[in-house]
């Protein structure tokens, strides 16, 4: 995982105004756990103008015709979980509207946080828990009880 | 730092949470993700892939994941 590109790719998308909230294990390592990660997870606003912002903050960072590949069409409708592989293909970036039937954009609760002087949205503690907690792999499950730990959570 | 004890294995976990926005956690993500790409970097095939769930994102991802592996192992086995 790139750090400096990490940082560049949400600086943009703050740039260009894109309507995002990052969650997965970046945002647990903005919430204070340092980790390893191969990819940056976001839920993007459904509409078809978001999701040419944020084609537009991609291009502003990658030179790659692939971008055009990801369309409204698609996030707002069969394939709302699209991954994104840039040409230095060193890590992902997966882009969601909905997450199974549980999570849709406006169900996640974000707050701003520092990354290297860019704000960004991140999940919230709870937010985050409240995604991994079901999950199968078990890196996630050490996360959400990670996280109810440090954050005193109520176990759900 | 000296030698500091705990009575449980999770009382260790709590130490390694950092202030969010803290310069130092910002130092420290940073640097853990470049140890991680230098001890095994992932190299996915570039472009877009689409996905009708998140299931099926990180069943590809897995397929990834184990192709790496193995050609990490084909290179150790290589070199003897």
């Amino acid at each position: 995982m790139d750090y400096e590109l990490t940082r560049r790719v949400l600086a943009e998308f703050e740039r260009q105004g894109v309507a995002y909230v990052v969650f997965g294990a970046v945002a647990v390592n903005l919430q204070g756990l340092a980790r390893a990660t191969e990819d940056l997870d976001v839920f993007v606003a459904p509409t078809r103008e978001n999701v040419e912002r944020l084609k537009s903050a991609l291009r502003a960072v990658f030179s790659d015709p692939h971008i055009d590949e990801i369309s409204a069409d698609d996030l707002l409708g069969e394939y709302p979980a699209v991954q994104y592989i840039p040409p230095q293909g060193g890590f992902h970036i997966d882009i969601l509207t909905k997450l199974g039937d549980a999570f849709r954009y406006e169900d996640l609760d974000s707050e701003k946080l520092d990354l290297g002087g860019v704000s960004v949205n991140v999940a919230t503690p709870a937010t985050l828990y409240r995604m991994k907690k079901g999950t199968i792999r078990l890196k996630d499950r050490a996360d959400a009880e990670a996280l109810r730990r440090r954050f005193r959570l109520p176990e759900e | 730092m000296g030698v500091r004890k705990f009575r449980d294995v999770s009382e260790m976990e709590d130490t390694l949470w950092r202030v969010p926005g803290d310069p130092e956690l910002l130092r420290a993500i940073a640097s853990t993700w470049a140890f991680a790409d230098r001890i095994l970097p992932r190299r996915f095939p570039p472009g877009v892939y689409h996905h009708r769930s998140i299931e099926e994102a990180k069943e590809l991802k897995e397929r990834w994941g184990d192709a790496d592996f193995n050609a990490l192992q084909e290179r150790r086995r290589k070199a003897g």
